[in-house]
C-alpha cells in the first residue's frame, strides 16, 4: 500500500480529503494524530501581551519613524522621474564635454605655442586622428595675430584673468612665474 | 500627489472634511485617505494592526524588543509602499506579508541559538505536576517552550508555520509572500510540524 505524501498529509490534516485512505492505513492515520498533536499544541502558545504603556509607545516610534523617513511616493522624491533624469543627465553630459573639450583646447594651445610651426609634423607623429589631421591642415600655418582676428582667441583674456585674481593669489603668481623663471634660466 | 479615485471612491470623499472620523472608516477608506497624504488615517491603521503586527515578529524571533523592531520596520515600509495596495486582499493579509518579509530579512542567528538553548529545557517541563493555581503558570511555560521551538525552526519553515497557524493565510497566500509554490509551502508546513513533533514531543 503507498502512503500519503507530506502534500496530502497537509490536505488530510486540514480534513480536505484522503479520508478513504485513512480509514484503512494505520499508519498515515497515526502520523496524522501526530501532526494534529503538534498543531494543538502550537494553537495554545499565545504571544505574551506586552505592557499596555507599550502600544501607545510603539505609535509614537512609528509616526517618528515615517517622519525621518522618505513620503510614501517611494524612496525617490516625486518630482525625481525619468523625465526629469534624462534631460539633466544630458545636459551634465553636454557641461562634461564642453569643460573636457576646453582643457583638451587649452593643453593643445600652450603645446602648440611651444612647438611654434611644427604642430602638423607633432601631430602626425601622434597618429591623429581624422579630426585631428583636419584641425592641423587649418591652423598649421596659422599664427597667434590670425588666431586672435579669426576670433579663435580672444584678445586680453590673459590680463582679465590675472585682474580678476585677489592680492594673495596675484602675489602668489607672481612667485610662481619668477621661480620658472629662475629654472628656465638655470 | 493627484489621484482621481481611490478603491472607486472620489478623492474629495477621503479627505478630512469628512463628517466620519478616521477611527470610524474601515481600512479601505483609511488607507485611501493615507494614500491622499492623511497621515492621521495611518495612525488609525497602525492602531488596529499593531497588535497582529507584533505577535508575527514575536513568533518569528521570540523576544519583545527585537520584534518591536521588527514591527517598527514593518510599518514603515507599509507607509512607503501603501500606494502599491491594490485592495485585492485584506489589509491584515497585506500587513502580514510585509512583516514576514522584513523578518526574514532580518533574523539574526541570535534568536535562534537562545532557541536552542531553551529547547533542552523541555524535559525538565515534563516532571512539573500541574496543581491548581499552578496551571496557568505551567501552561504558560508550556507556551514559552512551544515559542522557543518555532523560533528555532529554518525561516521559511517558521514563516509558513506562522502564517497557518496564526493568521489563517491560504497555502496560496503564503505561496505569493514567500515566492514558492503551493506544494513547497505544504512541505515545509509539513517538515514545521514534524521538526516541532521532535523537539516538542507529542505531548499534548
Amino acid at each position: 500500500m503507498t502512503h500519503l505524501t507530506p502534500d496530502e498529509l497537509i490536505d488530510a490534516l486540514e480534513g480536505v480529503r484522503h479520508q478513504a485512505h485513512l480509514a484503512e492505513c494505520e499508519r498515515c492515520r497515526r502520523e496524522l494524530d501526530d501532526l494534529a498533536a503538534v498543531l494543538a499544541d502550537l494553537q495554545q502558545a499565545s504571544v505574551p501581551e506586552p505592557s499596555p504603556l507599550f502600544w501607545p509607545h510603539f505609535s509614537a516610534r512609528v509616526r517618528t519613524a515615517m517622519d525621518r523617513d522618505a513620503p510614501p511616493a517611494g524612496t525617490w522624491p516625486s518630482w525625481l522621474r525619468w523625465q526629469v533624469l534624462l534631460p539633466l543627465g544630458a545636459a551634465a553630459m553636454i557641461i562634461l564635454g564642453v569643460m573636457f573639450s576646453v582643457a583638451n583646447q587649452d593643453r593643445a594651445e600652450r603645446e602648440s605655442a611651444a612647438a611654434a610651426l611644427d604642430a602638423p609634423a607633432a601631430l602626425d607623429a601622434a597618429a591623429p586622428s581624422d579630426s585631428w589631421v583636419i584641425l592641423a591642415d587649418l591652423v598649421g600655418e596659422m599664427d597667434l595675430d590670425t588666431a586672435t582676428a579669426a576670433g579663435v582667441v580672444a584678445p586680453g583674456v590673459a590680463e582679465q584673468a590675472v585682474l580678476q585674481l585677489t592680492a594673495d593669489e596675484q602675489q602668489e603668481l607672481t612667485r610662481l612665474l619668477k621661480a620658472e623663471l629662475t629654472r628656465a634660466k638655470s | 500627489m493627484t489621484h482621481e479615485s481611490v478603491f472607486g471612491l472620489p478623492i474629495s470623499m477621503v479627505g478630512p472634511s469628512d463628517a466620519i472620523p478616521f477611527a470610524d472608516m474601515n481600512d479601505a477608506a483609511l488607507v485611501a485617505a493615507a494614500v491622499a497624504g492623511e497621515r492621521d488615517a495611518f495612525d488609525v491603521i497602525v492602531e488596529r494592526h499593531r497588535r497582529a503586527v507584533y505577535q508575527v515578529c514575536y513568533r518569528f524571533v521570540n523576544n519583545h524588543e527585537d520584534a518591536s523592531d521588527l514591527a517598527q520596520d514593518a510599518f514603515v515600509r507599509a507607509w512607503r509602499g501603501l500606494k502599491n495596495f491594490k485592495g485585492q486582499a485584506a489589509l491584515s493579509t497585506w500587513l502580514y506579508r510585509i512583516a514576514v518579509n522584513v523578518c526574514l530579512n532580518r533574523v539574526s542567528s541570535r534568536a535562534a541559538r537562545t532557541a536552542t538553548q531553551a529547547i533542552e529545557s523541555v524535559d525538565q517541563f515534563e516532571d512539573v505536576r500541574i496543581e491548581g493555581a499552578q496551571h496557568a503558570m505551567i501552561r504558560e511555560e508550556r507556551a514559552a517552550v512551544v515559542r522557543t521551538a518555532i523560533a528555532a525552526l529554518p525561516k521559511k519553515q517558521r514563516a509558513t508555520l506562522i502564517m497557518r497557524t496564526y493568521h489563517d493565510m491560504s497555502h496560496q497566500q503564503i505561496a505569493d509572500v514567500l515566492g514558492s509554490s503551493v506544494g513547497a509551502v505544504k512541505a515545509n508546513f509539513f517538515h514545521a510540524l514534524a521538526n516541532l513533533k521532535k523537539s516538542l514531543g507529542t505531548k499534548p
